[in-house]
């Protein structure tokens, strides 16, 4: 059984209710002034603190130093020890984290995802940041609607939000030109304009079967109706969305057919090399998109099902705090000064994804405004995964196994909606 | 204390420091595994472990991939040793004739041992791969294929790709010790077997295998134990995938571990491979037992 996030009333949020941010919220978000510069100075100096922090970028060339040093220049008692974690899918780098925590040798603080925080909650691993929160000033620099959808289901705050991206769909522009077609908005208009560009070796749609499948299934299945609540996988509008999505590749062949096994770096290197002629990722990528492509790459939001259901998964990242660590004010003065004014959109920079001040989003010129538009457009169905101690399993193996098995045709793709549906409610 | 006890003590005080940290570094870790693998121990979940007896092993053995898992392992073991005998076998028998960059080539023939099993896990994904893959393109350009071949992400050729850059790792290893076993073979027995007119293959049958036969049994139970426990390969190169199918024993152990983080479940899945296993342990230290009394 899945757990809810609750809302700001303390009612349980609808799955589909979770995660949402409006375009309002980012009008909002972008409508505001300049709060944080500055406000994530010191209240007063510690003596020679030390504060471990664990974090991952996609570009792994990318260093926080120059961040590092301008906190440290700001806070003489406290010195950042900033590690990089490998990130692998996502997998390596929460294996090491949870490995850590049993092992008592965890950091003080760390890169998390709102999918860990169930198992975070079982394992008492984090320290709650509300009355820490209540005396930040750069708080209200962050949307209202960024905080609770980062809030516990026990309502505290251990989540400081630092960045984020939306999945949307990228597509080849000139080659949609020349075939007459226009972005798909819709499931069917996804298939036609993919059978369309699948010719001469290129495949309409690069989709993404191995590590991180979740993104490029939940858009097709979740919004064709599918719900992680106990049978929400199993009625028969679920299942007939995800055999649609399974048949893009068994039946309509409009995926290469190394699509079972193909993760990150194979889809962004197909979509560059012009192999496929759409793909589905987040803003992250854009910058090796465009300089591979150039303006023959934009995006959209990802396609509706007919009805007008819609889902995209809403990447967050946040910092927490350890609640075994030592050093929990030094902690939090890092981490709140990497979630204000510019330390927060240089973090973005390194990361490759969108600022979380308000302040930061109206300044950013980080990514083609194409692909923030995208972003901010896809919002309206924008989803986290479901709060469950089982989400990591989910994403890491019980997903990509079984959609790799109905992809290849081992099994029948209801089997895959069944095993999912056994895992989170079996 | 009188001499004597003195004198019987002083070999076992010798040996404890070495006892010491074999029970700290080997024998802690076992008994802690097999304390898990009668649990039900979920890594996030601590507090909550109980004791449920065999029950975890008794779940294995009705688990579907329990059983797929295990077929795949043995093909692994038996192929990817097997194959690395022979490419050994035939590298060292080259290796041992004169020519005269005799000393470079078998310097060369290390490399693959040593390369870290990230790197050409990485390396031989690359190789394989659909779209910008060199093994497609050399295939294609001959005419052998006229599109790509999805070799990992196919359920039919995914194990077997693996097992060859596995294969590819490991010869060196074969072909090292098989070298240094035939430069033990006297060269006389040679020159009076050429006198009494045999030919090289029966040379090699009476002369160089049994020469070699005991180097290549310790060899062989060797990298049984090694390959049969390895997953690092497997695990950069296709994560188990596509499906099940290059799921083995010591990789689903260690998903259920860390993606699961089923700690109870996972310690049983390696206890069950660590039985299996005994028996070529048994008969490794068998033999060196038997060496070491010769």
């Amino acid at each position: 059984m899945t757990k809810g996030t609750k809302g700001p009333d303390g009612s349980r949020l609808k799955p589909a209710e979770i995660g949402t941010l409006g375009r309002r919220t980012f009008l909002q978000l972008a409508g505001a002034s300049a709060l944080a510069g500055g406000l994530a100075r010191p209240a007063h100096a510690q003596a020679q603190t030390t504060v471990r922090w664990w974090y991952h970028y996609d570009n792994p060339q990318n260093t926080p130093a120059a961040l590092v040093a301008q906190f440290e220049a700001a806070n003489p008692g406290i010195k950042i020890q900033a590690e990089a974690i490998p990130w692998g899918g996502g997998t390596d780098y929460i294996n090491r984290m949870f490995s850590s925590v049993v092992a008592g040798n965890q950091p003080d603080c760390a890169m998390v995802r709102l999918s860990y925080l169930s198992r975070f909650a079982q394992m008492k691993a984090l320290e709650p940041l509300d009355g820490m929160l209540a005396k930040w000033d750069a708080k209200s620099d962050i949307s209202d609607d960024v905080w609770k959808l980062n809030r516990a289901p026990d309502g505290k705050q251990y989540y400081m939000p630092l960045h984020y991206v939306v999945i949307y769909l990228y597509y080849r522009q000139d080659l949609f030109e020349q075939a007459g077609l226009q972005p798909p908005k819709t499931f069917d208009e996804f298939l036609g304009a993919a059978k369309a560009l699948t010719k001469d070796g290129m495949f309409g749609y690069g989709m993404r079967g191995g590590a991180g499948a979740h993104d490029n299934w939940g858009p097709f299945v979740l919004g064709g109706g599918g719900s992680f609540e106990k049978g929400g996988l199993l009625t028969e509008k679920a299942l007939a969305a995800n055999r649609w999505f399974i048949e893009l590749a068994t039946k309509h062949k409009v995926v290469p057919p190394s699509a079972p096994t193909d993760a990150f770096r194979q889809i962004v290197d197909s979509f560059k090399a012009g192999r496929t002629g759409m793909t589905i990722h987040h803003i992250g990528s854009a910058a090796e998109v465009v300089g591979a492509l150039g303006d023959k790459a934009s995006a959209v939001p990802l396609p509706r099902a007919a009805d007008g259901g819609g889902w995209t998964y809403f990447g967050d990242e946040s910092n927490a705090i350890f609640s075994a660590s030592k050093n929990k004010e030094a902690a939090f003065r890092w981490i709140s000064f990497l979630s204000s004014g510019e330390a927060n959109v240089e973090q973005a920079k390194l990361s490759g994804q969108l600022p979380i001040t308000t302040s930061g989003v109206k300044s950013w010129t980080g990514h083609p405004k194409r692909f923030v538009d995208a972003s901010f457009a896809s919002l309206p169905i924008a989803r986290t995964l479901p709060d469950s101690v089982k989400t990591p399993d989910f994403v890491g193996r019980v997903l990509p196994t079984n959609m790799q098995r109905a992809l290849t045709g081992e099994i029948n793709p209801d089997d895959l909606m069944k095993a999912v549906d056994q895992l989170f409610n079996g | 204390m009188n001499h004597a006890t003195v004198r019987a003590a002083t070999p076992y005080g010798f040996l404890l420091p070495a006892l010491v940290l074999t029970a700290l570094v080997i024998l802690y870790p076992v008994v802690q595994t097999v304390w898990y693998s009668v649990q039900d121990y979920i890594l996030y979940a601590p507090d909550d472990a109980r004791f449920v007896g065999f029950r975890n092993y008794a779940a294995a053995l009705r688990d579907e991939v329990f059983w797929i898992s295990l077929g795949h392992s043995a093909v692994w073991v038996g192929g990817i040793v097997f194959a690395q005998l022979a490419l050994g076998l035939a590298t060292a028998l080259l290796l041992n004739q004169s020519f005269w960059w005799r000393g470079l080539a078998r310097a060369l023939v290390i490399i693959p041992w040593a390369l870290p099993s990230v790197i050409i896990g990485l390396m031989w994904t690359w190789i394989y791969d659909y779209n910008t893959g060199v093994l497609n393109d050399i295939l294609i350009r001959m005419g052998v294929i006229s599109q790509p071949f999805p070799w990992l992400a196919s359920p039919a050729t995914a194990l077997g790709c693996v097992m060859l850059a596995l294969v590819w790792q490991g010869f060196p290893f074969f072909a090292v010790m098989i070298l240094a076993g035939l430069q033990t073979v006297p060269r006389e027995l040679y020159e009076a077997a050429e006198i009494d007119g045999a030919t090289a293959f029966r040379q090699f049958v009476h002369i160089t295998a049994p020469g070699i036969a005991g180097i290549v049994a310790t060899a062989v139970l060797l990298r049984i134990i090694w390959v049969a426990n390895s997953l690092d390969v497997i695990l950069v190169m296709t994560g188990g995938g596509p499906g099940y199918a290059t799921h083995t024993l010591p990789l689903y152990a260690f998903l259920r571990a860390y993606s699961g983080m089923e700690f109870g479940s996972a310690a049983a899945l390696a206890l069950l491979l660590t039985v299996m296993l005994l028996a070529i342990v048994w008969l490794y230290v068998t033999r060196q037992a038997r060496e070491l009394d010769a």
